[in-house]
């Protein structure tokens, strides 16, 4: 527990650190005027002229490296244009460094990813989200980048914690890309046509509102719950709001499952009465998470649970002042924390030092401070609406949120101050508490306890005992 | 010399012969190209399979750690792998009740048609053109409780709504239930080819000793295309036993592992839990389920004939 518990005070640190850098703003210290407005070869010219010696442009007369990125942005996406351009400007600094992009954006891309590692065919950098980064040291996917890093003068613009998340005894396996935390989304209009002027705060405010939203608004649902494969992913912020936790690592590094917990039971039940008490929830209750987004963005839905970053519905063109964000709803604990998330920069284990150090390059070029304004200012230019949380020091998110509505602003800053990471060992437990909720969700007459019941004595066997008894032999890493 | 000539004669006769057998490998030489790709995206990954089943799969040092038949005896202690293999077969059984017949009767009312007879063999070829997640994505809408199309019509007739993909009891049934209106395609042309082969002076002395149409089916059609059915047949079972697109696309295998059959389960397996020792034991094993049955279904048409 002292390992968890140390864990999350470095996260909580991380946080507090990523909201402290939008919030004060550090512009004293920045005498250099902002180039985010030119175009990003521009800016990248700024960036070799500035940038130390490690980011500086390759010599012509170097090797050519050929290395893979799965940073390709669909056609639809709303920062195609930013990313095309930002990969022009690294290919006129870096003309030794040919980087083919591939589009890895669809859901299944966990799937894919790993199809392509055990086929050899990896990307030599890509970008995992937090749970899988974790995942992927454990497997030896991800290179140990500590000394690229530790050589690198840029290692001191990122906020103090931000490598916690890519390191294991004492190694850095990534380098930090984003960070969002979570919290409830509610739709403005929606809320003043009901004539609510203020998110709930508590889980009985929350049931009613929906239930007045959904009568005020003929059409809408009050809320779009998340019952799909990746249910227990929004189901575990309501076992934390009930005061506990889904796995609980032990000391000796072994896991307690706590899906028959208090807390996890009073949160099913909670989700029972969502959908058939208070009757507030979608029918489709197993649609995607994209399907959630969409009812929102389209008004279909008044709340949905989801990251800080805005830009998912103003990309899709909704209207930045009809997004509001707010902390989740206090459970019955009178907590509702926040789930830190985000990605790293990874560099494939696999690929040859060559490749690994172009594959550094790269990553550092869009975490230069030139290439982090020039990807703001192109969300202000485009209304998109920039992430309140940056893991760089010097980059003042300020100057480019003045299209995010102050008060979604002040709510990210508020529920980033309480973060939560995910559950341990979700990637092996998700299906089996997926069974529980979906049940709940789909018959009115499943009993919460006993769901949760069968769903741990399942996991317990055909996945706890055999990593325990790993853990407990020394196999495990 | 005569001698000598008298004696190779024979040797140079049984020469050209072999040069000759040697020549027909000039058909093997086209089937090459063929017989490699067979080979390389085939028969190589089931060996693959096979052998990485024997280990606790390392995907970054494969093959990792040989565990024998470990991986074979997880799974078959797994309470999520009978599941799977119950909804397997209950899928199979839901698709032989409403599926597999549907075919044959098209074909039936097509050898029936003298006019237009044309248009509608093209007709029932037009489905099966349409990409199947393309139909199956259609169909997700089409059930969606919200907004579907299925929900919206029966509610105008004062049925409904029902919750389709979202009820644990008509998940099964909503996700075969497009094969049925989709059915079709080459199997109605191979069908309809073995009917039209049939000798039509059958048909006429069975319509003179009074025969009707059903016992004409009973006893004329079905017994004279049984060997198509039964090929048809094996190509359906191992079809359905490892269906995967349709129910992936649909459900991904719920609600609450409603849908989970073995070919989703060996998915998960590998591209989620990256477990790939344990989704190459579960696709062997589903391979030799595949392979008894269609000996069984072999050897019982073999005794009916």
């Amino acid at each position: 527990m002292e390992e968890r518990g140390g864990f999350y005070k470095s996260v909580t640190a991380i946080v507090v650190a990523a909201s402290l850098v939008a919030l004060t703003a550090c512009n004293s210290g920045d005498t250099k005027k902002s180039d985010a407005s030119a175009t990003p070869s521009e800016s990248s010219t700024s960036s070799s002229q500035s940038a130390p010696s490690s980011e500086s442009a390759s010599p012509s007369e170097d090797p050519v490296v050929e290395i893979t990125a799965w940073d390709l942005q669909p056609a639809d996406s709303p920062i195609k244009a930013l990313k095309d351009a930002q990969f022009e400007a690294f290919e006129k600094l870096h003309p030794n460094i040919k980087v083919t992009h591939i589009d890895n954006s669809q859901s299944n891309g966990r799937e894919k990813f790993l199809t392509a590692v055990a086929g050899g065919e990896g990307p030599d950098i890509s970008e995992p989200a937090f749970p899988d980064m974790q995942v992927y040291i454990q497997k030896g996917i991800a290179a140990d980048i500590t000394d690229l890093i530790n050589s690198s003068p840029e290692k001191d613009r990122f906020i103090d914690g931000s490598f916690d998340l890519a390191t294991k005894n004492g190694k850095i396996y990534g380098i930090p890309d984003y960070m969002y935390s979570t919290g409830l989304l509610y739709n403005k209009k929606l809320f003043k046509n009901a004539g609510i002027d203020h998110p709930p705060a508590t889980w009985e405010e929350f049931a009613t509102t929906a239930q007045t939203l959904q009568e005020k608004n003929p059409g809408t649902v009050g809320f779009d719950i998340l019952g799909m494969d990746w249910a227990d992913w929004h189901f575990e912020y309501y076992v934390w709001q009930a005061g506990g936790d889904l796995t609980e690592l032990q000391p000796d590094g072994t896991v307690k499952l706590q899906f028959t917990s208090e807390a996890s039971v009073k949160a099913l039940q909670y989700y029972k009465d969502l959908k058939w008490k208070y009757k507030v929830t979608q029918k489709n209750v197993v649609q995607d998470y994209p399907e959630n987004q969409k009812d929102f963005y389209t008004g279909h839905s008044a709340m949905i649970l989801g990251g800080s970053s805005i830009s998912d519905f103003t990309g899709k063109g909704m209207d930045p002042n009809d997004i509001g964000f707010a902390p989740f709803p206090v459970g019955p604990s009178g907590k509702a924390p926040s789930q830190v998330g985000g990605a790293f920069y990874m560099v494939n284990a696999k690929s040859s030092p060559e490749k690994q150090k172009a594959a550094f390059i790269y990553a550092m070029f869009f975490m230069s401070k030139e290439q982090q304004e020039y990807f703001a200012q192109f969300y202000q230019d485009n209304g998109l609406g920039l992430n309140p949380l940056t893991v760089v020091k010097d980059l003042d998110v300020t100057k480019y949120i003045k299209d995010v509505p102050a008060d979604f602003v002040a709510a990210v800053q508020k529920a980033a101050a309480d973060p939560h990471l995910e559950y341990y060992l979700k990637s092996s437990l998700s299906s089996y508490l997926v069974k529980p909720i979906q049940k709940i969700l789909l018959d009115p007459n499943a009993d919460p306890a006993s769901e949760l019941q069968k769903a741990q004595v399942l996991a317990q066997k055909e996945v706890i005992d055999k990593y325990n008894q790993d853990v407990l032999s020394g196999s495990a890493q | 010399m005569e001698n000598q000539l008298k004696l190779q004669l024979p040797e140079t006769n049984q020469k050209r012969s072999r040069i000759r057998k040697k020549i027909r490998w000039t058909p093997i030489l086209f089937l090459l190209p063929s017989i490699i790709v067979f080979f390389v995206f085939k028969y190589y990954p089931i060996f693959d399979a096979i052998y990485i089943s024997l280990f606790n799969y390392d995907i970054i040092n494969p093959p990792g750690k040989f565990i024998g038949f470990g991986n074979y005896e997880e799974f078959l202690s797994s309470h999520t792998f009978w599941l799977a293999m119950k909804n397997t077969f209950i899928f199979f059984i839901l698709s032989l009740a409403l599926v597999f017949w549907v075919p044959i009767v098209q074909a039936v009312f097509l050898s029936n048609i003298r006019r237009f007879n044309g248009f509608y063999r093209v007709l029932y070829q037009i489905p099966s053109v349409l990409p199947v997640v393309a139909g199956v994505l259609l169909w997700k809408w089409m059930y969606n409780p919200d907004r579907g199309l299925f929900n919206y019509l029966l509610g105008k007739i004062g049925l409904g709504p029902y919750g389709w993909l979202n009820d644990l009891h008509m998940t099964k049934l909503a996700i075969v239930l497009p094969g049925f209106f989709a059915s079709g395609g080459v199997g109605v042309l191979l069908y309809y080819a073995a009917i039209q082969s049939i000798s039509s002076e059958i048909f006429e002395a069975a319509k003179i000793d009074g025969c009707g149409p059903w016992r004409r089916i009973g006893m004329i059609i079905l017994p004279n295309i049984s060997f198509v059915i039964l090929i048809q047949f094996i190509g359906f079972m191992s079809g359905v036993l490892l269906s995967f697109d349709n129910i992936f696309v649909m459900t991904q295998g719920g609600p609450a592992d409603a849908s989970l059959v073995v070919a989703l389960m060996i998915q998960k397996t590998a591209f989620v839990q990256s477990r790939f020792g344990i989704s190459a034991a579960l696709s062997f094993f589903m391979f030799i389920v595949i392979a008894i049955l269609t000996v069984i279904q072999f050897r019982l048409q073999r005794e009916e004939d």
